[in-house]
């Protein structure tokens, strides 16, 4: 895709579309940059869960303190921080590895970006059994529901994460780098990442200031 | 985006990963984060003042990880990342902001004050404790003739 528009088009010599075989068409750019646009509108989504956290946190005191302080565990959300911005280094090291073509260099870094992926997985549900345990739940009221709806949301994407790592890894080691497999490593770069910035808010947003609002 | 290249593993969006890049996403955002917790049990800060410091916190976090993860930059392999992410920013401000406004202004119309107490478990809420009219007590019976 061309970005330089200054010349004049000629309608009656110009090709607008190229119908033929799509020589010089980027075709890892454009899927990467069509997963980017529904990466964008997946955040859309959580800014529609934000929006509604918002609105229902007015709703925050109908809850005791204790519970507050049981749903907004700084600490453990901390935690759970680690583990998933050391998933996402390690992934960034498997993408290290795949720019010097090393198959086995992008397989330790996505397993071990799976590992904690699930390490953190792990750690958001015991934080959930916890809550359940002791009768939070997310159909008490509207606040916990948000609350609980979010950390859920994003629970889901790393778990379908963790499932995408496991495809990649079968199909890497199927098809070596083909550039399919290689604009799927690059998506699923996007949509790893994506989460680490996602979180972000939730940690700051949602379980820090949670308590205070 | 670019012309295409015969080896996938040569196009720009493969060669944009840096290790060192990464590592320092991992390190300033880890840190930041840290900061953010640190603030947490600091009690000597006002709400406004908690909010406002945990807020640049998440801001900092944010931009360092668009710079080193999402490779927001203006390269010709990212530029239209760059430019699709600034066209999504007015929709995020309008999505969340809006939404908060007018629930904002409509609680300020509708809601006489927050229930004193709606749920099982107990509360200690001193400052709308008092600024509620006891709604719970008993209406006092109209005196008899």
């Amino acid at each position: 895709m061309s970005s330089t528009t200054d010349t004049r088009i000629q309608p009656g010599s110009t090709v607008l579309w190229d119908k033929g075989d799509a020589a010089g068409h980027d075709i890892l750019g454009t899927r990467t940059f069509g997963f980017w646009l529904y990466m964008l509108t997946d955040a859309m989504v959580y800014a529609a869960f934000f929006a509604a956290f918002g609105v229902l946190a007015h709703n925050a005191g109908l809850n005791s303190k204790s519970v507050l302080a049981a749903v907004f565990n700084a600490q453990g959300a901390y935690r759970e921080t680690i583990a998933l911005f050391a998933s996402v280094l390690a992934y960034g090291y498997a993408m290290v590895a795949l720019k010097k073509g090393s198959r086995s260099g992008v397989a330790v870094g996505t397993v071990v970006a799976l590992v904690l992926g699930l390490v953190f997985l792990g750690m958001v549900s015991g934080d959930m059994e916890r809550l359940f345990g002791q009768g939070i739940v997310p159909q008490s009221n509207g606040f916990l529901s948000i609350v609980f709806t979010l950390i859920i949301y994003h629970a889901l994407h790393i778990i379908v994460g963790a499932i995408w790592m496991l495809v990649m890894l079968a199909q890497m080691g199927r098809d070596g780098f083909t550039s399919n497999v290689v604009y799927r490593l690059i998506n699923l770069r996007i949509f790893w990442h994506f989460q680490a910035v996602i979180w972000v808010f939730i940690f700051v947003f949602v379980y820090l200031q949670g308590k205070v609002i | 985006m670019t012309h295409s290249v015969d080896n996938p593993l040569h196009h720009p969006e493969v060669e944009q990963a840096s290790f060192a890049g990464y590592l320092a996403n991992f390190v300033i955002t880890v840190v930041v984060m840290t900061a953010a917790l640190w603030v947490v049990g600091d009690k000597s800060l006002s709400t406004l003042g908690f909010i406002g410091w945990t807020t640049l916190f998440a801001v900092v976090a944010v931009l360092v990880q668009a710079y080193f993860l999402l490779h927001m930059n203006w390269s010709k392999a990212q530029v239209w990342h760059t430019v699709a992410m600034l066209m999504f920013i007015p929709l995020f401000v309008v999505m969340i902001g809006l939404t908060a406004w007018m629930f904002h202004g409509l609680y300020e119309r509708t809601m006489i004050a927050m229930p004193p107490h709606t749920m099982a478990a107990p509360m200690k809420r001193a400052a709308p404790a008092q600024a509620v009219p006891p709604v719970s007590q008993p209406v006092p019976a109209p005196k008899a003739m």
